[in-house]
């Protein structure tokens, strides 16, 4: 049994494995009450098996003194991360398509090497729901990564379809509503257009524009959504569009998660009846468009007080390689009003639940051992994240950032030839 | 007790356009070129007037100075626009006294990189005016000339601590014009914003903007970006020599790049990797004029020596990175490496660029401080407040009137509800030239004619 205080776990990061036991102790501990409450957690083969006030000798490899640390679950935050370098450079870009939109899943193309993944996992994001960007109608599927170092992660997917809804520069909403229910009748009444199907990967045109056209892939990913396998994810923003996607939703009984949502505040009883969730950046206040004149920063505020459940990302700044400052966001709209419980569980719990994930997102006996330990409020930007352990492994926090940054500082004197490379 | 209405009478005079030569070639025409050395912008002048300026007394409050400095229970007097006094126990009996405890306060902050007014909001293609984008050099152009003074943006800034803020033109263009500097105030005419003696600054590119915006026609390399720098400041040479024999000479465009040379106008370049900063301080000795402030300077840290060596500023985000590949080298302690540079002479800012992010201004220092002291900097919270106050002032030659809490300066001001530098702090009230400009408590803030009729719902 090792002891070892926090600030020298690295050297012993190497030698850690996922069936090593872990016990946590004494930390300030987000319970799922949403309480910070003083525990000692024992983890064991990727999982918490015990969280109590006192775990004494349990001959666990490792012993890590929270005391007077925060513990939490690792942040689950929306992201591109792994399928993205260098946003100018599209050969850098996975998470777009051209070839499918509904059909297209990125995930295979996930690099867990990728710096903006090191970066993200130093600073408390333990595992991501992929975003996809495909150009056409539909944006394709979300997935599920754990944003461990090493070549294996944890995946699940698909986990839900994207589309957008709203302005437009080709079309009126009401055409674009029409085209989306008519494929939708297509798909149901496959029986009679089976052909769709058989010919596979044959691309089917509705028109001549790339918007509109799906493989039998694509169909199939939508197919999904029809019958209840995965819930819709519809990007929308204005007031009255939100309520035609409501309806639309509960006509076609589809499982609707909203997504942006900026006048969602304007119809919030209307979301709360409907138990849909939504998914939003509580900072997106400004009126960028004319489907958003209404955007305020208390829009995560009054849709809380109506009852609706959120889960948050960051779409400010450099977006999704910072993912983490979704801490950023939530702590906003902690400052706005918002109960600190529902703003934490809105940037870990929820973004799992929202999507049919069990089991992440929350410290508790069964769930995944994903933890973050943090010198202070996690939510507070000058907070430093001092341990991250991913499926029960203690993760390697080292990053390119903090690279550079040490070979400036450092190094500093150095003639560049002689500076090291770690 | 508040001045809610503008009632202040100005007018505007529209000149014709008979008067200017809109082109860039040379021009001799009727109007002289030293009517823009009078006074500063000529015709263009700021016509700012403040509104009804308080006389205040903040009692008791954490006080931020701007100068790097943290006073507790502190007192800050204003009056006539002005601050009065700050220290122990202020007294004036015709003073409002406000009572400070358990408030910071703070200079009002100011963003020396923003492009709201010519990308307002909504962002649609009939009020995308921040890039003259048909011609490498567009030095001719004045970001003023496309600020939108109804962009519903300001406020939202206002409602984040934003007093004073500098629009410049984008960054497509090796030379992209002339920025401006405006005072955070709703007005119908952009000089009725303008801060008043503020100096011009033209906005330089480096980098991948340039040469992707006009790889067709050139420049399409940073080489290509640098002959044309350098070709355009020959040409300034010239037309400054033509100035001495004829002053009554015109071109929109030297006339810029002369200001330059004279030290009237101030550069800010922007400018991403080390290496192209180090060639622009190059050919700024080779034509003998000064760059005040490198933007975005994703790498300003790796010469962050030579920066302060120079005494150039640099105006950097606290994490933004990776959007492109000169974005890529970023390092979360650039601001406070840059600080500290040559035992703390570093000229650090922390800039938007970003009408979200000049929200937060004070979030993006904390964000820079706490990376700073990890990297293992002894840094201050007063230190780091000059991030967004003293030294944006510095860059943006404003600093004689406001930038810091000083006897005679503007009274620019923020009372906090808390630490700037905690998230969970908001601005209560802002102060611009002693006139209340916003009040969390009762919703005041300018509304400007946009929000009118589409507001369903207001902010609280």
């Amino acid at each position: 049994m090792k002891i070892v205080n926090i600030f020298l776990l690295i050297p012993f990061i190497i030698f850690s494995h996922a069936d090593d036991m872990y016990l946590i102790k004494g930390g300030m501990t987000f319970l799922p009450n949403g309480e910070f409450v003083k525990k000692d957690l024992l983890i064991d083969e990727g999982q918490i098996v015990l969280v109590e006030d006192e775990i004494g000798d349990v001959g666990a490899e490792n012993i890590i003194n929270a005391e007077g640390k925060y513990v939490t679950p690792g942040l689950v935050v929306f992201s591109t991360l792994g399928l993205l370098e260098i946003g100018s450079l599209p050969q850098t870009n996975d998470a777009s398509s051209n070839i499918y939109n509904a059909g297209f899943d990125p995930s295979k193309s996930f690099n867990p090497f990728s710096q903006a993944i090191r970066l993200n996992r130093s600073k408390g994001v333990s595992s991501t729901i992929l975003v996809p960007q495909a150009s056409g109608y539909f944006s394709g599927l979300f997935s599920y990564t754990k944003i461990n170092s090493g070549l294996k992660q944890e995946k699940k997917g698909p986990l839900a379809l994207l589309t957008s809804f709203g302005e437009s520069y080709s079309d009126s909403r009401s055409a674009e509503l029409n085209f989306v229910l008519d494929l939708f009748n297509l798909i149901r009444n496959r029986p009679s257009e089976k052909w769709l199907y058989e010919t596979d990967n044959i691309q089917f045109f509705f028109g001549s524009q790339n918007d509109y056209k799906f493989t039998s892939r694509d169909l199939q990913a939508i197919e999904l959504v029809l019958n209840k396998s995965i819930p819709l994810v519809v990007r929308v923003k204005k007031a009255t569009d939100i309520i035609t996607i409501l309806e639309m939703a509960d006509t076609e009984k589809i499982d609707l998660v909203l997504w942006g949502a900026n006048e969602a505040h304007m119809v919030a009883d209307r979301i709360a009846e409907s138990g849909v969730r939504v998914v939003l950046d509580p900072l997106d206040n400004i009126p960028d468009s004319f489907d958003s004149l209404n955007s305020t920063y208390e829009n995560a505020i009054r849709l809380d007080a109506a009852g609706v459940e959120m889960a948050f990302y960051y779409a400010q700044g450099a977006g999704s390689h910072n993912a983490y400052l979704a801490t950023q966001s939530a702590g906003n709209a902690v400052a706005m009003g918002l109960d600190y419980r529902k703003a934490l569980k809105a940037i870990t719990l929820n973004p799992a639940k929202f999507f049919g994930l069990e089991n992440i997102g929350l410290i508790a006996p069964g769930f995944d051992a994903d933890i973050v330990v943090w010198d202070n409020d996690p939510l507070e930007l000058m907070s430093n994240v001092e341990a991250v352990l991913i499926g029960g492994e203690m993760q390697d926090l080292s990053n390119r950032q903090d690279e550079l940054t040490d070979r400036y500082i450092k190094e500093k004197d150095k003639p560049n030839s002689y500076r090291s490379r770690e | 007790m508040l001045g809610r209405f503008f009632s202040v009478l100005t007018i505007f005079l529209l000149i014709s356009c008979s008067e200017i030569s809109m082109g860039s070639g040379n021009n001799g025409s009727n109007s002289s070129a030293s009517k823009f050395e009078d006074s500063i912008h000529g015709t263009y002048a700021s016509t700012y007037v403040p509104l009804q300026s308080e006389n205040i007394i903040i009692k008791n409050s954490t006080l931020f100075d701007g100068n790097g400095n943290k006073f507790e229970n502190y007192d800050i007097h204003f009056s006539d626009g002005d601050i009065k006094a700050i220290g122990s126990d202020l007294k004036d009996e015709n003073a409002i006294v406000i009572d400070g405890t358990g408030k910071f306060v703070t200079p009002g902050i100011i963003d020396n990189h923003s492009h709201m007014g010519v990308y307002p909001a909504p962002g649609v293609s009939t009020s995308s005016d921040g890039n003259e984008a048909t011609n490498p050099v567009t030095a001719e152009v004045w970001a003023e000339h496309s600020v939108w003074t109804q962009d519903p943006q300001y406020k939202l800034a206002l409602a984040g601590g934003i007093t004073t803020f500098h629009v410049l033109p984008g960054s497509a263009n090796l030379f992209g014009g002339r920025g401006v500097t405006l005072k955070n105030v709703s007005a119908n005419t952009v000089p009725d914003m303008k801060f008043p003696g503020a100096p011009h600054s033209l906005k330089m590119a480096c980098g991948e903007n340039p040469k992707r915006v006009y790889r067709s026609r050139g420049p399409s390399t940073r080489m290509g970006n640098v002959a044309g720098y350098r070709t355009a400041w020959i040409g300034a040479e010239k037309f400054r020599n033509s100035l001495e024999k004829n002053p009554d000479l015109r071109d929109l465009r030297n006339e810029t790049l002369v200001g330059v040379l004279d030290g009237k106008i101030l550069v800010h370049n922007h400018c991403y990797r080390a290496d192209e900063m180090a060639t622009m301080i190059n050919i700024s000795d080779e034509f003998g004029y000064k760059v005040s402030t490198f933007h975005h300077g994703v790498e300003a840290y790796k010469i962050a020596d030579l920066l302060a060596d120079e005494g150039i500023c640099a105006a950097l985000w606290a994490d933004w990175w990776g959007f492109k590949h000169e974005a890529y080298d970023m390092s979360i302690a650039n601001i406070a490496i840059v600080d500290q540079a040559r035992g703390g002479k570093g000229c650090a800012i922390v800039h938007s660029d970003d009408a979200s992010g000049i929200q937060r201004l004070n979030q993006e220092a904390a964000k820079a401080l706490a990376a700073g002291r990890k990297a293992g900097f002894d840094i201050s919270e007063g230190r780091a407040m000059t991030w967004i106050t003293k030294n944006p002032a510095k860059s943006l030659g404003i600093l004689e009137q406001t930038g810091t809490l000083e006897e005679g300066k503007d009274a620019d001001i923020v009372i906090w509800s808390g630490n700037p530098f905690s998230i969970y702090s908001k601005a209560e009230q802002v102060y611009i030239d002693g006139a209340l400009a916003f009040d969390k408590a009762s919703n005041f803030m300018p509304h400007t004619d946009f929000d009118l009729g589409v507001k369903e719902w207001e902010d609280k």
